[in-house]
């Protein structure tokens, strides 16, 4: 323990009250990141104990690693240091639900679980579901840029963050955005927040755009002889006036995975709207998998939570291919052939309509992997595309990095945004892109 | 502040002497934009046709330091793309190229003067579109729109500018090109498109866009539904939201707007009616059905006077007629007009309503009203003689009491129109010293000169001010040793 440290955890106490910092050794040990034990874990319950937080770190220069959930932990370079595990949990709290103009404010600690309570009761929704998503924070979701296959109709949190409230490095509370569903009053600042990993501001409170829940939802699988089949299924429902909910591909692998059947290849779409509409439009859909040569079967909505577990495993390795729609196939095809090369199966699955496919597959050592990951990007490279490294061990992370290759112009912006709001690296050090 | 000889040679050098507007008439031509209040022309217009063009003229410019002013067609409502400060004006109406359509992918590539309304007109014949449909859309540019984040009636279902851009070529204050997003739609580290998008030419120039593009509804629906005053109508709108529709636009006039179109355009709304909901659905035909039937019922069971659904597409250009001459009609009402352009709360529509009116009677001017009631966006036109200064004053102030009122129902000052010279006063009504603050530090990252459209967006407010910090939180005693 350094001189310092027994002055700034009692004045951690002071700010957040004694029970609400830990700095026992074995409970520090279990918040490690990447094997990175903080000195303390500091459980603040208002957007003012962040701030006073963040205000220490600051002068003391502390590396602070905000948390939510914890899911997206894996997410990034390990960090380069760790003094502090700001733990936002116990901001929990829905702070203002206009059902009538379809906005919610929520803390960043809230989970989508108590959010779809809320909001649900009155036939709404926050559409956003990445596996997982019921447990996950809403700090945490829009750090993370996490997304999930009703991004095909609502878009991600980019369409989908109003305002937010966030603390800078230094502790000042900044707000950004607006609570109505239109503004373009300022620089749009909510779109720098999401998917920033903390790193300019840690994400205090948010203001949401939401949905109302459609009436009724259908779900099809359309088995292919191949991701090529599968390809020419989706082009056709690309250009056509079918306007669905989620269109996800599926490999072999990750057909299994949700218990879905045996094909080499298959998309799963949904629609959901009016229910003569759902019909209608599932006539059409019906059509086109038949031109493309596979049979529209119908599937239980369980499908989705299957679905959800099975593209989000533990302990796997999990990478964010981004590629363009007309390459969806032959990118599924080629990872599925990288991934193999290295040894295992990987389980593809994806939102074909946008191109954001996602492979995971059991852990390999990193030379393996990265081999593997840069022959990704070197395919998707041509057409501007990216491989991102979701979750992997630390040891992966730190043999390759998990963010890849910037144009060297917008890197430079992006540094310049860090020195600019965190001069001190106090926020997540060295995670982001670049290692900053 | 008039250049330097050796500055426009420079320029006549990079662009040669066809691609300068430096004569005194020539440059009155751009002297304002649509908010023809704010009056100042450049010292000198240049019209790059080229990315490499603006790159020379920025470096030029910033080796100089001289203010740059970017403009598309104009058409800003905001004091945007005008010079209180002089300088070197930007037009990029020699930029009109479709670089690339690429319907498979959704998307196209184009370049910043393209207007808006041809890029739809080069797809729809194959069914796609773009969705942006600001009502200045047959003259407006891309690169415009997305400087001020444009919306329009259909962005309450499809979303404004930011929504439908994917990737930008910028040409910073630094001088400096790069490329942001593009067409893959995922990318690591920070959202640089997404917060360029609506920085009104603070950050750079836009020299290429890659815009998403969306394909055609398999069937439109158009309604007019006309009430007895503006709070039935406002409830109709509650809910038709409530029964979980999102029409693809929800537009209400009032009665002075009503008396105005009947009386200036061909489009005959309901005569006695206090208010007048259009109402467009658009999605796959089965579904848009069941949504009108549904939304004609409510708007009756809310005490619609008078339902009328166009059955063809000469019947629902005629609905739109009256909406979309809306502010040339009011013309006839007086001879000039403050735009205004303010949201609230869907839900507080009434209220805003009744504190317009009273606002009105307070400073004795004549307020009309059309706006995008579905999202609460407002544009309430201040009517007034300009020939009369006093009138003006009464019109500004009216203006100012308005946008404090739509604030105070936790609005905002602009839904789609921007800031530009006309807000930044009013910026500090919606944020502190240090979300104001955090701006002006985060353009400095594009444009550390402040050389890019100086005046506009950012207010001169002392958070905007170099080396000023709002207070940091009080620390514990004892808390540093």
């Amino acid at each position: 323990m350094s001189v310092l440290a027994r002055p700034i955890g009692g004045a951690l106490a002071a700010i957040v009250g004694q029970e609400a910092v830990v700095d026992d050794r074995a409970a520090c040990a279990s918040a490690a990141v990447d094997g990175l034990a903080p000195r303390w874990i500091v459980r603040p319950a208002s957007l003012d104990e962040v701030s006073r937080v963040l205000a220490l770190a600051w002068d003391a220069e502390l590396a602070v690693v905000p948390r939510g959930g914890g899911h997206a932990l894996e997410l990034g370079h390990p960090p380069s240091r760790l003094d502090l595990v700001l733990d936002l949990r116990r901001l929990d709290h829905v702070v203002e639900y206009n059902p009538d103009d379809l906005t919610v404010t929520v803390e960043a600690g809230a989970t989508m679980e108590a959010l779809t309570a809320r909001v649900g009761a009155r036939r709404q929704l926050l559409p956003l579901d990445p596996g997982g998503v019921e447990r996950r924070t809403l700090g945490g979701l829009a750090a993370t840029n996490a997304s999930g296959p009703l991004r095909a109709r609502y878009g991600t949190l980019r369409d989908l963050l109003l305002g937010v409230r966030f603390v800078q490095a230094d502790g000042v509370v900044t707000w950004g955005g607006a609570k109505v569903v239109k503004s373009v009053s300022g620089y749009d600042v909510p779109k720098l927040m999401v998917g920033a990993l903390g790193t300019l501001g840690v994400l205090g409170e948010l203001t949401l755009r939401l949905h109302p829940a459609p009436p009724f939802e259908a779900t099809w699988l359309a088995a292919f002889k191949d991701l090529a089949a599968a390809q020419a299924f989706i082009a056709r429902l690309v250009d056509s006036t079918v306007q669905p909910n989620r269109v996800e591909l599926l490999n072999r692998a990750a057909l299994g995975a949700c218990g879905a059947g045996d094909a080499p290849a298959a998309v799963a779409v949904s629609i959901a709207t009016a229910e003569e509409a759902v019909r209608a439009q599932g006539q059409m859909v019906s059509r086109f998998a038949r031109e493309a040569g596979a049979t529209l079967l119908p599937l239980d909505a369980s499908f989705w939570t299957a679905y959800g577990r099975a593209t989000t495993p533990e302990g796997a390795i999990a990478l964010a291919v981004g590629t363009l729609v007309t390459l969806v196939g032959e990118t599924a095809a080629e990872t599925e052939r990288a991934v193999a090369a290295a040894g295992p199966a990987a389980a593809i699955t994806g939102s074909a309509t946008l191109g954001s496919l996602r492979a995971t597959f059991p852990t390999v050592e990193p030379r393996a992997v990265r081999a593997l990951v840069e022959r990704l990007r070197a395919l998707v490279a041509p057409v501007g595309g990216s491989v991102i490294i979701q979750r992997a061990p630390a040891a992966v992370r730190a043999a390759v990095d998990p963010w890849g290759p910037l144009e060297p112009d917008a890197f430079a912006l992006m540094r310049g945004l860090k020195d600019e709001f965190d001069a001190k690296r106090v926020l997540n050090p060295g995670r982001f892109v670049g290692g900053l | 502040m008039p250049l330097g000889p050796g500055l426009l040679d420079e320029l006549t050098r990079i662009l040669g002497p066809d691609g300068l507007v430096a004569s005194e008439e020539g440059r009155l031509v751009y002297e304002c934009d649509m908010h023809t209040f704010y009056k100042g022309a450049p010292d000198v217009v240049a019209l790059p046709k080229s990315t490499a063009e603006v790159l020379a003229i920025v470096r030029l410019c910033r080796r100089e330091r001289v203010p740059i002013v970017p403009r598309g067609s104009g058409t800003g409502l905001i004091g945007g793309a005008m010079a209180p400060h002089g300088g070197v004006m930007i037009g990029l109406n020699r930029m009109t190229r479709i670089l690339e359509i690429d319907l498979a992918n959704r998307s196209a590539t184009v370049q910043p003067g393209l207007i808006n309304l041809w890029l739809t007109r080069a797809v729809q014949e194959r069914g796609w579109f773009f969705a942006p449909d600001p009502s200045s859309q047959m003259v407006s540019s891309i690169g415009g729109n997305v400087s001020t984040n444009a919306g329009g009636p259909h962005c309450l279902k499809y979303g404004i500018t930011a929504n439908h851009v994917l990737g930008l070529e910028l040409v910073t204050g630094a001088g400096e090109v790069v490329r942001l997003g593009g067409k893959v739609a995922d990318h690591a580290g920070y959202d640089l498109t997404g917060v360029a998008v609506g920085s009104e030419g603070t950050f750079g120039l836009v020299t290429t866009v890659t815009v998403r593009l969306l394909h055609t509804a398999e069937a439109v629906r158009t309604i007019l539904a006309s009430f007895g005053s503006i709070e039935t109508a406002s409830e109709a709108v509650s809910a038709i939201i409530a029964a979980g529709i999102i029409p693809a636009a929800l537009e209400m006039l009032d009665e002075l707007m009503i008396q105005a179109i009947n009386a200036g355009t061909g489009a005959a709304y309901p005569k006695d009616a206090g208010a007048v909901l259009l109402i467009e659905l658009d999605g796959p035909r089965a579904e848009v059905e069941a949504q009108a039937e549904r939304v004609a019922a409510i708007c009756r069971e809310r005490g619609a006077l008078d339902v009328r659904v166009a059955r063809d597409e000469a019947e629902r250009a005629l609905l739109w007629k009256g909406r979309k001459e809306a502010a040339g009609a009011v013309g006839r009402l007086a001879p000039t007009y403050l735009l205004q352009d303010a949201v609230v709360p869907r839900s507080r529509l009434p209220e805003i309503m009744r504190e317009l009116r009273a606002i009105a009677e307070r400073h004795r001017v004549q307020i009309a009203n059309v706006f995008h009631a579905g999202d609460g966006n407002l544009h309430p036109l201040i009517l007034y003689d300009d020939r009369n200064p006093e009138e003006l004053e009464r019109a500004k102030a009216a203006n100012e009491a308005l946008l404090h009122a739509c604030i105070a129902m936790g609005g905002t000052i602009t839904g789609e129109h921007g800031v530009g010279l006309d807000k930044v006063k009013n910026l500090s009504l919606q944020y502190g010293d240090a979300d104001l603050n955090f701006m002006a530090r985060l353009r400095g990252i594009f444009d550390p000169d402040r050389i890019m459209n100086p005046g506009k967006l950012l207010p001169s407010h002392p958070a905007c001010g170099e080396g000023f910090r709002p207070a940091r939180p009080r620390l514990p005693e004892g808390a540093w040793v």
